[in-house]
C-alpha cells in the first residue's frame, strides 16, 4: 500500500483508515461499556452478597466451591438475567438495524412494521383467551411475529416488493393486531390485563438458561447469514436501480435479510417480551456513534444489548422501592441517548 | 453406650438448649392446587401474598415479608390490618423481588392457587425462582369467600396459630351476628332485587353471580341477585352499553368498591339514573373480590345491611 | 418513486370537485345514521320528537339527546381534525409514516391523563380533556425542541427520531404507572382504546373552539406543504421559509391531533390512513388532498363507531378497535390495489 504517489489515493487511503480506526474504537468502547454493565448486573442486588462471594460463585462451576444460597442468587437469578438482557437486546438491536436498512426508513423497526404487535396479539390471546403461561405464551408469540410477518410480505408482494408498500401494509396489519390486544384488554378480567401487561411491557424476570437456550441458537445462527447477506444489503442500499445494475439479485436479498430480522424479533420477543425502543433505537445510536465508518451491525447488536442490561438495572435498583420490567425503562434511556445523539451530530443526520 | 448414641445423646442436648428452636416436629398442607407440601419443620418465616396475609395476619399469624400487586395503600385485602415490622417484597403486579425475598430466608412462600388460571397469585412468571427458595403453597380461590377463610384458618391452625385467641373469636363472633342480621334484613324484603355492577365509562358491566365469590355467599344467604343472562365466559360480566343501562330495573345497586373512583363514574354517566334505583340513591358498596377475613366481611356486611333495610323493595321490576 | 407519483394522479382535475360534493353527501349520510342507530332500538318518531319536543322522563329522548348527539358531533369533529391534522403531518415531516402519534401528541396525552387519575384520582372523561390537550402541547413542544438543536435545524428524518424518542419516554413513564396501579389501568384501558362513547355536551364544547380553529389554519397551509413537498431545498429557493413554515403546519397539527386525542383518546389508524386513501383520488395535490382528507376521516370514524354499536349488543366495541380491524384491511387492500402517490 503506497501512501505516496498520486494524492487522491493516498487520501483515500488515509480516510479508510481513520473510519477503520473509528469503527474498532466504537466496538471497542461498546464492548467494555457492555463488560462494565454486566459486571454491574452481577454485584449489585437486595440480597447482601460481598464481591468477593460473587466472584467465588461465578468460578463455582469450575473449582466445585460450592455455596447454595449465594449460588442461587449469582447464577440463579443475577447471571441468567443479565445474560437474557445481553442477548434479547442484541437479537433486538440486529433486527432492528436490519429492517430499518431494506426497508430505508428508519421508522420502521419491528415495532412499527407490525411484527412485535403481531407476536404481542398472539401472546396476549394466549394469556387472556387460552389461560395459557410460560413457555406457551413464547411459542405463541413466535408464531405470530413469523404469520404476521408472512402475511405482511405476502400482501405487500405485486410484481416485487417495494419498501413503501410493504411499510404501508405492516402498518395496516399492526393495526389490526393492535386492535385485537385492545378488544382483549378492554374484555379480560383486570387480573389477566394486568398479566398481559407485562409481558406487554417485556421484562427480564424469570430468566433462565434453559429459557434462553432457543434465542442463543437463533442468534448463533442468524447471525452469520446477516453478516453474509449484510454485503448485499450495503449494495441495496444504493438503491434499487442501482443495485441491479450490480447484479444483485436484489428481491432475494431483502427476503433474506427480512426473513433473519423477523426471526431474530420473534426469539427475542418469545424470550423476554416486546421490550420497548431497543430495536428502534440501536441502529440510530450505532449509526451516529460510527459516522460514516459503515457497517452498523455488530454495533447495533452490541447497543441493543447495553441499552437493555443498562434499562433493566436502572428498573431493578434505581427507582425506589419498586422493581420494574425492563421494558418500562428501555423506552426513556434509549430515547435518552438518542435524543443526546441527535443535538451533539454534528455533521447532517443520516437516515437510519 | 456406643458412639452413636452419644452422638445422638449430644445432638439432642444441643438443640433443646438452643434457644427458640423447638424440637423439629414435622409439618404438612395439602394445598388449593391438590398438592402436598411436607417440611420437616413447622415453618415460622413465611413470605405472603397481599390475600393470603390477609386472611392470615387476622388470625394471628404474622409474615416475615408481603408481596402486594400495587402500592401497599392501594390493596383493598390489607386495608386496616398492623403491618409494622413486616418487610414489603413487591409492590407491582408479578414483580415480587426475589433477592429481597431470598434474604428473608422465608420456610414458606403462601399465595392463592387461581384454579381458572392455574397459576399462584401474583408470581407469575417469576415462580420457579421464588419456589426454589421455599416451597409454594396456600388455599384455593373458590365459590365461597367464607370457606376461603376457612381455609386459612385450617392452614393458620397448622401454622401454630391460636384460633380461640380473644381477638380472633371476637371477629369470627362479629361476622356470625352481622351475616343473621344479613339474613334478616333479606327475610324482612323478599322483593327485593340487587344488581352488582362496575361502571367504566364506556359501558356498564353487569356481574354474574358465579363469578365472585362473595356474591356466591350472598346469593347462599338469601339475596335475589340479577344474574346476567349473557355472561361472558371468561369474566363474568354482561356488558351493557349505557343505552341499554336500564335493561334490569332492580331495587338496590351495589357498585365495584376496590377502586372508589368507579361510583364516581357511575355518577357522571347521564344514563346511570335510568337505573330507577339509583336515581332513588339505593346504591352501596360491592365489596368485590377482596374479603379475606371475618373482620372485613363483618364490616361489609352490616354496610349492606344498612342499604338493604332502607330500600325500597318495590322499586324495580 | 417518481414513477408511483406520476401515475397515480387520481381524479381527472375536473372531477375533484364533483368527488368532494359526493364525499359530502356521504357524511351527512352517516351523520344521520349515527343519530339514528346505536345499541339501543329507538322508532324514528321518538328521534324526531326528542330533536323537536324535548322530553327529559322519556329515557329514549335522553338518549338521543345526552348520548347520541353529543357522540355525533364530538366523532365529526374528530373525524375531521385526525384526517387533517394526518395529512398536514405527513406533508410536513414528508414522511409516509407520520401521524399523530408521531409528534408525541398520543404519549403526551396519554400520560398526562394517567397522571390525572393516579395522582388527582380525576375520574370525569371532562376533566380528562385539559390534561390531554396539556399533554400534547408539551410533547409536541419538546419534540420540536430536540429536533431544532444541531446545526441543520429541525429536519423530517430528525423529527421523526425526536417524535419516537419522546413517545419512547413518555409511554415508558405511563407503563411505569400503570405497572403500578391496577386502579388507573383498570380506568385508562377504555380510554386508550379510543372511543366516542361517553362524550357529552360538555366535552363537545370545551374542544370544539380549538378544532374550528384548527381547521381554519391547516387549510391555509396547504400552498407550505405543496411548496415542502418538492424538497428543503427547492422550497428555500422559491423563496420559503422553510422553518418557519414548517413549524406553522407543526402547530396547526397539534391543535388538531391534541384536541382529537383531548376528546377521544388515542385513535391511531385515521390520521394515518385516510390521506394515504383520499391521495389516491387527488394525487399529490394539497388544495384538493386536505379537504377530501377533512371529510373522509369522518365519514370512516363515524361509520366505524355505528358498525362498533351494533355488533356486540347488548355491549358495544369501541371504535379505536372498529377503525382498526375493519379500516386496516380496506387499507390494505387500496395500498395493493392502487399504485399510490408517495410523498
Amino acid at each position: 500500500m503506497s501512501t505516496t504517489g498520486f494524492a487522491p489515493v493516498g487520501t483515500v487511503v488515509a480516510v479508510r483508515r481513520r473510519l477503520q480506526r473509528r469503527y474498532a474504537l466504537v466496538m471497542a468502547l461498546l464492548a467494555v461499556l457492555t463488560l462494565a454493565a454486566i459486571g454491574l448486573a452481577l454485584a449489585v442486588g437486595d440480597y447482601p452478597l460481598p464481591l468477593a462471594e460473587v466472584v467465588r460463585s461465578l468460578l463455582s462451576p469450575f473449582t466445585g466451591n460450592v455455596e447454595p444460597a449465594g449460588d442461587f442468587i449469582v447464577l440463579g437469578v443475577r447471571l441468567p438475567r443479565a445474560v437474557a438482557g445481553l442477548l434479547a437486546g442484541g437479537a433486538f438491536g440486529l433486527s432492528g438495524v436490519l429492517f430499518q436498512s431494506v426497508l430505508r426508513n428508519p421508522l420502521a423497526s419491528p415495532d412499527i412494521v407490525g411484527i412485535t404487535m403481531g407476536a404481542s396479539a398472539t401472546a396476549v390471546a394466549a394469556i387472556i383467551v387460552f389461560d395459557w403461561s410460560g413457555t406457551a405464551v413464547s411459542l405463541s408469540a413466535c408464531v405470530g411475529a413469523v404469520v404476521i410477518a408472512l402475511l405482511i410480505y405476502g400482501l405487500s408482494w405485486r410484481n416485487g416488493v417495494t419498501p413503501y408498500r410493504l411499510v404501508l401494509i405492516g402498518i395496516g396489519m399492526s393495526a389490526i393486531a393492535g386492535a385485537v390486544v385492545s378488544y382483549l384488554f378492554t374484555r379480560a378480567r383486570i387480573f389477566d390485563v394486568q398479566e398481559a401487561l407485562a409481558w406487554l411491557t417485556g421484562s427480564l424476570n424469570g430468566a433462565s438458561f434453559e429459557h434462553l437456550a432457543p434465542l442463543a441458537l437463533a442468534l448463533l445462527v442468524l447471525t452469520p447469514v446477516a453478516a453474509v447477506l449484510w454485503r448485499s444489503l450495503n449494495a441495496l442500499q444504493l438503491g434499487d436501480d442501482t443495485a441491479k445494475a450490480l447484479g444483485t439479485r436484489v428481491e432475494l436479498s431483502r427476503l433474506g435479510l427480512i426473513i433473519v430480522a423477523v426471526l431474530l424479533a420473534a426469539a427475542a420477543t418469545a424470550a423476554v417480551g416486546p421490550v420497548a425502543f431497543v430495536a428502534f433505537v440501536s441502529g440510530p445510536i450505532a449509526r451516529r456513534l460510527l459516522g460514516p465508518a459503515g457497517n452498523a451491525l455488530l454495533p447495533s447488536a452490541l447497543v441493543g444489548g447495553l441499552v437493555t442490561i443498562g434499562s433493566d438495572f436502572v428498573a431493578q435498583h434505581m427507582l425506589g422501592r419498586n422493581q420494574l420490567p425492563v421494558g418500562v425503562v428501555t423506552g426513556a434511556f434509549g430515547a435518552v441517548f438518542l435524543i443526546y445523539l441527535l443535538a451533539a451530530a454534528h455533521r447532517s443526520g443520516r437516515g437510519g | 453406650m456406643s458412639v452413636k448414641a452419644v452422638a445422638a445423646a449430644i445432638v439432642a442436648a444441643l438443640a433443646l438448649s438452643l434457644p427458640g428452636v423447638a424440637l423439629a416436629q414435622a409439618w404438612s398442607y395439602t394445598d388449593g392446587s391438590g398438592k402436598t407440601v411436607s417440611l420437616d419443620h413447622v415453618p415460622t418465616r413465611i413470605v405472603a401474598h397481599a390475600n393470603a396475609a390477609a386472611g392470615l395476619i387476622a388470625l394471628g399469624i404474622r409474615p416475615v415479608g408481603i408481596y402486594v400487586d400495587s402500592p401497599v395503600a392501594d390493596d383493598k385485602s390489607l386495608e386496616g390490618l398492623d403491618l409494622t415490622g413486616i418487610e414489603i417484597v413487591g409492590e407491582a403486579w408479578g414483580e415480587i423481588n426475589v433477592e429481597k425475598t431470598a434474604a428473608l430466608k422465608p420456610d414458606l412462600i403462601v399465595a392463592e392457587w387461581w384454579p381458572l388460571d392455574n397459576a399462584w397469585s401474583g408470581l407469575n412468571d417469576k415462580l420457579e425462582q421464588v419456589s426454589k427458595i421455599a416451597p409454594v403453597t396456600g388455599p384455593a380461590q373458590g365459590a365461597s369467600i367464607v370457606t376461603l377463610i376457612e381455609d386459612y384458618e385450617k392452614l393458620a391452625a397448622s401454622l401454630g396459630a391460636d384460633l380461640s385467641a380473644p381477638e380472633v373469636a371476637a371477629d369470627k363472633k362479629a361476622f356470625e351476628d352481622a351475616r343473621e342480621k344479613f339474613k334478616a334484613a333479606l327475610a324482612a324484603k323478599p322483593n327485593l332485587n340487587v344488581l352488582a355492577v362496575w361502571a367504566g365509562t364506556d359501558a356498564l358491566y353487569v356481574a354474574a353471580t358465579a363469578g365472585a365469590a362473595e356474591l356466591s355467599d350472598f346469593a347462599s344467604w338469601g339475596m335475589k341477585l340479577v344474574d346476567p343472562a349473557v355472561a361472558d365466559d371468561r369474566g363474568y360480566w354482561e356488558t351493557l352499553s349505557w343505552e341499554q343501562a336500564d335493561k334490569y330495573q332492580p331495587d338496590l345497586v351495589i357498585v365495584d368498591n376496590r377502586s372508589a373512583t368507579t361510583i364516581e363514574t357511575a355518577k357522571d354517566q347521564p344514563m346511570w339514573t335510568a337505573i330507577r334505583a339509583a336515581a332513588a340513591g339505593q346504591v352501596t358498596d360491592w365489596p368485590a373480590f377482596w374479603l379475606r377475613n371475618y373482620k372485613a366481611y363483618a364490616g361489609a356486611l352490616d354496610k349492606l345491611t344498612t342499604a338493604i333495610a332502607a330500600a325500597d323493595e318495590n322499586l324495580g321490576d | 418513486m417518481a414513477e408511483a407519483a406520476a401515475s397515480a394522479k387520481g381524479l381527472a382535475p375536473s372531477a375533484r370537485a364533483g368527488g368532494l360534493v359526493v364525499l359530502a353527501g356521504l357524511l351527512v349520510a352517516v351523520l344521520v345514521l349515527s343519530i339514528a342507530v346505536g345499541a339501543r332500538a329507538i322508532p324514528l318518531s321518538d328521534i324526531w320528537s326528542a330533536l323537536v319536543a324535548f322530553d327529559p322522563s322519556q329515557t329514549n329522548h335522553r338518549i338521543i339527546l345526552d348520548l347520541r348527539l353529543p357522540r355525533t358531533l364530538v366523532g365529526l369533529l374528530v373525524g375531521a381534525a385526525l384526517g387533517l391534522s394526518g395529512a398536514i403531518l405527513q406533508g410536513a415531516t414528508r414522511n409516509p409514516l407520520a401521524d399523530p402519534g408521531i409528534l408525541g401528541i398520543n404519549a403526551g396525552a396519554t400520560l398526562c391523563v394517567v397522571l390525572g387519575i393516579s395522582v388527582f384520582g380525576i375520574t370525569q372523561l371532562s376533566g380528562y380533556v385539559w390534561l390531554a390537550f396539556l399533554g400534547a402541547g408539551g410533547a409536541t413542544v419538546a419534540v420540536y425542541l430536540i429536533a431544532s438543536l444541531g446545526r441543520e435545524g429541525a429536519t423530517p428524518v430528525k423529527l421523526a427520531l425526536a417524535g419516537a424518542a419522546v413517545t419512547a419516554v413518555l409511554t415508558s413513564v405511563t407503563s411505569a404507572i400503570l405497572i403500578t396501579s391496577v386502579e388507573t389501568l383498570d380506568q385508562i384501558r377504555f380510554w386508550q382504546v379510543g372511543a366516542l362513547t361517553g362524550r357529552t355536551n360538555e366535552i363537545l364544547l370545551q374542544v370544539t373552539p380549538f378544532i374550528l380553529a384548527g381547521i381554519v389554519l391547516a387549510l391555509a397551509t396547504s400552498r407550505i406543504l405543496d411548496g415542502l413537498a418538492l424538497g428543503d431545498d427547492v422550497a428555500r429557493g422559491l423563496g420559503m421559509k422553510v422553518q418557519r413554515s414548517r413549524a406553522l403546519v407543526g402547530l396547526a397539527a397539534v391543535i388538531l391531533a391534541g384536541a382529537a386525542t383531548a376528546a377521544a383518546g388515542p385513535i391511531a389508524f385515521v390520521g394515518l390512513t385516510v390521506p394515504h386513501v383520499a391521495r389516491a383520488f387527488t394525487g399529490p395535490n394539497y388544495r384538493w388532498l386536505l379537504p377530501y382528507s377533512m371529510l373522509l376521516a369522518p365519514v370512516m370514524l363515524l361509520g366505524a363507531d355505528i358498525v362498533g354499536r351494533v355488533i356486540v349488543p347488548p355491549g358495544e366495541l369501541q371504535v379505536g378497535i372498529v377503525t382498526a380491524a375493519l379500516g386496516a384491511p380496506f387499507f390494505i387492500a387500496l395500498v395493493r390495489r392502487r399504485k399510490l402517490a408517495e410523498l
